[in-house]
C-alpha cells in the first residue's frame, strides 16, 4: 500500500521537499546575517561603545521578515494540495474502486494514506517553524513580542499542529464532498475560520490573565515576552477612562479625564506638573491585563493539544464516512 | 454443487429509487452467468452489491460462500471491473502491475505483461493517455492477473472492438475452463454472450426475470405461431411470456407447464436473443397495453 501511496504521491512530496529546501536555504543566509549583526552589536553595547538601537539591524531584511510572516499561511498550503485531493480527487476519478477491490480493506487503504500523509505534514510545519523560530530568535531578544498573535503562531510546536489539522481539514472535506474544488473552498474557509476563532477569542483564556494594577506616575512593565491584553487608566472612582482618539493624554489619561489641577500639562504646549497635580493624580491608577512570558510553552503545548485534538476528530470523521458509505 | 452466488430478497434503494428490487438468484461455481437487462435495470447495483462496494437495503448475499465483508482474504477472491474503467490516468500499466503486485496475495505480473505486449499496448505509457479500448484492456487483465474466484465485470467488453472482444471472451472461457472461477459479466451484446455463457440471470425494471442455466432456460421456452384468435386456452396452460398480435396471426413466447395441445399452433425452439427480447419487451407493471400489441407478464421469477 506504502508503494502506491509514493508512486501517486511523489510528485507532492518532491514539490514539498523542494519548497522547504529553497525556504531552508533564504533562512538559514539572512539568519546566519542578522544573527552576527545582532551579537555584534550587543557585545559594541557591552563594550561600551554605544548603543545603537538594535531594532534597525531588522529593518534590513524586510523581505524575508515578510516571508516569515507569510509562513502563518504555509499549515492550509498541505492542507489544499495534500489533504483535500487525497480522497476528493480518488472518488472523482473513481479509483477509490481500483484501490478497494484489490486485497486491501478500505480501514487499511484509508490508514496508509493519511498515515503518510501526516507525517509529511508534520515534517513541513515542523521544519518551517524551527527555521523562523532559530530565524527570528534575535527579534525576540531584540522586540520580545514572540508571545504576540501572528508570531505566536509561527514558531514553536504549534505550526506542526496546525499543518496536521489543515491535512485533516483537506481529507475529511474531500471524503465528505468527493470533489476536489469544493473541497479546497471548504478547507481554506474552515482553516482560516478555526485559526482566528481560537487565535481571537480562545487562546487568551488558556490560562487566566494577570491584572496588575500601578499608580499613573510610575512605569510597570512585566519581565520577557508577555502578551499584552489590556491596559487602560481607572478613574478615581474606579471606572476605567474611555480612551478616544483625537484628544491629548497625559500619563495615558484623556484631556478631558485630567483633574482640574494639571489643566495645562496635556496638549502641544504642556508643561511639567505641579505639586498639586501630581498629588491630584495619585487617585489614578494604570492597570495592564496580560499573560506572563514564562507562559509561552504552556501555550503553545495548549494550542498545539486543542489541534491535534481537532486533527483526530476529523480524522475519526473521515474513516467512519469512508467505511459506512458505499464506494 | 456449490454456489458462487446466492441473494435473496437482495434490495438496494437510493433516497427515493429503488435500484433492485427483491432479487433473488443464485449462481453455480464455474459458470459464465450474463448478466442481461434494459439501461437502469439494476445491472450495475447488483455487482457492486456482490463486490461489497455497496451495501444492501434488504435481504441476504452470500459470494464466494460468504458475506460480502472488509477483509483482505475475502477481498483477494473477488474480481471486480467496473463500466467507467478506473485506473490511475497518470499511472503506467506497468505501475498498475506493480501495485497490484503490493496489494494481492496472489497476482500473475507475467500473465498482465504477456497479455498487454501480445496487444502491443505500451506498458510505461500512463494509462489516461492510452486509447478507451488500450484502457480497457489494461484493467482486464490486471482483474485477471488478481485470479479470483469470482470475477464480476461491468459492460466488460462495450469499449473494446469486434476482434478484441471475441479475443477477450476466449480469455475468459480459458481462464474458467483453468477451473476455480466463476465469472458474472453484464453486457448489452447478447450475441458475444451466447457464444461464452451458460448461465443466465436477466433484470428488468428492479426486478430478476430469469436466473439459470441456458441451455434449461432456452428448453423451457417456446415460440407459439398460429392464426389470430382466441389465445385463453393457450394462456391458461403455459405461461405467456408476450403476446404479439396482428390481423393475420399471433405469436407467443411462453414458458411451457405442459406439452402444447393446440395444432393450430405452430411451436418452434427459442435462441437466447429471442428470449432475451421477449422477457425485456415485457413493461412491468404492465401498462395499458395497444390493441395490436398485448403484452403478458411473468409473475413470480
Amino acid at each position: 500500500m506504502s508503494w502506491l501511496v509514493w508512486r501517486q504521491h511523489r510528485v507532492q512530496y518532491l514539490v514539498g521537499a523542494a519548497l522547504l529546501a529553497a525556504f531552508a536555504i533564504v533562512i538559514v543566509i539572512t539568519g546566519e546575517q542578522v544573527s552576527n549583526q545582532f551579537h555584534a552589536a550587543q557585545a559594541a553595547c557591552a563594550a561600551g561603545q554605544g548603543c545603537q538601537s538594535l531594532g534597525g539591524l531588522f529593518m534590513g531584511s524586510k523581505v524575508v521578515g515578510f516571508l516569515v510572516i507569510a509562513t502563518l499561511g504555509t499549515p492550509v498550503l498541505v492542507g489544499l494540495f495534500w489533504g483535500a485531493p487525497l480522497v476528493a480527487a480518488e472518488a472523482e476519478a473513481g479509483t477509490t474502486q481500483f484501490a478497494w477491490m484489490q486485497s486491501v480493506t478500505r480501514k487499511r487503504w484509508l490508514a496508509v494514506k493519511i498515515g503518510w500523509m501526516l507525517l509529511a505534514a508534520a515534517i513541513w510545519g515542523g521544519v518551517i517553524s524551527a527555521l523562523v523560530t532559530w530565524w527570528a530568535s534575535p527579534t525576540n531578544a531584540e522586540q520580545a513580542n514572540q508571545f504576540d498573535p501572528g508570531r505566536f503562531d509561527i514558531m514553536g510546536i504549534v505550526p506542526v499542529s496546525y499543518s496536521l489539522f489543515a491535512v485533516a481539514l483537506g481529507v475529511t472535506a474531500g471524503a465528505l464532498l468527493r470533489r476536489t474544488l469544493p473541497a479546497l473552498a471548504v478547507t481554506l474557509a474552515g482553516f482560516i475560520a478555526v485559526r482566528v476563532v481560537i487565535t481571537l477569542w480562545l487562546r487568551s483564556h488558556y490560562i487566566s490573565a494577570v491584572t496588575t494594577t500601578y499608580s499613573v506616575l510610575g512605569n510597570y512593565g512585566p519581565t520577557g515576552a508577555y502578551w499584552r491584553l489590556a491596559s487602560g487608566v481607572i478613574g478615581p472612582n474606579g471606572q476605567p477612562l474611555p480612551q478616544p482618539n483625537n484628544t491629548f493624554y497625559f500619563d495615558d489619561i484623556p484631556q478631558t479625564y485630567l483633574p482640574r489641577a494639571c489643566s495645562g500639562v496635556a496638549g502641544p504646549n504642556g508643561g511639567n506638573p505641579t505639586p498639586a497635580c501630581t498629588q491630584a493624580l495619585s487617585h489614578f491608577h494604570e492597570f495592564l491585563t496580560y499573560q506572563p512570558g514564562d507562559r509561552f510553552w504552556a501555550f503553545q503545548g495548549i494550542e498545539a493539544g486543542i489541534f491535534l485534538v481537532l486533527t483526530a476528530a476529523l480524522i475519526a470523521v473521515t474513516a467512519v464516512t469512508l467505511l459506512r458509505r458505499d464506494a | 454443487m456449490t454456489l458462487a452466488i446466492e441473494t435473496s430478497g437482495l434490495t438496494k434503494r437510493y433516497r427515493k429509487v429503488t435500484a433492485l428490487n427483491d432479487c433473488t438468484i443464485s449462481v453455480p461455481e464455474g459458470r459464465i452467468s450474463a448478466l442481461i437487462g434494459p439501461n437502469g435495470a439494476g445491472k450495475t447495483t447488483l455487482l457492486r452489491l456482490l463486490a461489497g462496494l455497496s451495501r444492501p437495503t434488504a435481504g441476504q448475499l452470500t459470494v464466494n460462500g460468504g458475506t460480502p465483508r472488509q477483509d483482505p482474504a475475502f477481498l483477494a477472491d473477488i474480481g471486480y471491473l467496473g463500466q467507467e474503467i478506473p485506473l490511475y490516468r497518470r499511472l503506467s500499466a506497468e505501475d498498475h502491475i506493480r501495485a497490484g503486485a503490493h496489494l494481492n496475495p496472489r497476482w500473475d505480473s507475467a500473465l498482465v505483461r504477456e497479455r498487454l505486449t501480445g496487444l502491443k499496448i505500451p506498458l510505461n505509457r500512463a494509462v489516461g493517455k492510452l486509447s478507451g479500448g488500450q484502457r480497457a484492456q489494461v484493467a482486464l487483465a490486471l482483474v485477471l492477473a488478481k485470479q479470483p474466484r469470482l470475477l464480476l465485470l461491468d459492460e466488460p467488453v462495450a469499449a473494446l472492438d469486434p476482434l478484441a472482444r471475441r479475443n477477450f471472451l476466449g480469455v475468459l472461457v480459458d481462464a474458467v475452463a483453468m477451473g476455480n472461477l466463476t465469472v458474472l459479466l453484464s453486457s448489452h451484446l447478447i450475441a458475444d454472450l451466447e457464444r461464452v455463457c451458460d448461465h443466465l440471470t436477466m433484470l428488468a425494471s428492479s426486478r430478476v426475470q430469469l436466473c439459470g442455466d441456458i441451455e434449461d432456460l432456452l428448453a423451457e421456452h417456446r415460440v407459439l405461431i398460429g392464426p389470430s384468435k382466441d389465445t385463453t386456452a393457450i394462456e391458461r396452460d403455459q405461461r405467456v411470456v408476450q403476446v404479439t398480435r396482428t390481423p393475420r396471426q399471433t405469436t407467443l413466447m411462453v414458458r411451457l407447464k405442459g406439452p402444447v395441445i393446440d395444432p393450430a399452433f405452430e411451436v418452434s425452439e427459442v435462441g437466447l436473443e429471442e428470449l432475451a427480447l421477449a422477457y425485456l419487451g415485457q413493461e412491468v407493471p404492465p401498462p395499458q397495453a395497444p390493441a395490436h400489441h398485448l403484452t403478458a407478464v411473468g409473475d413470480d421469477q
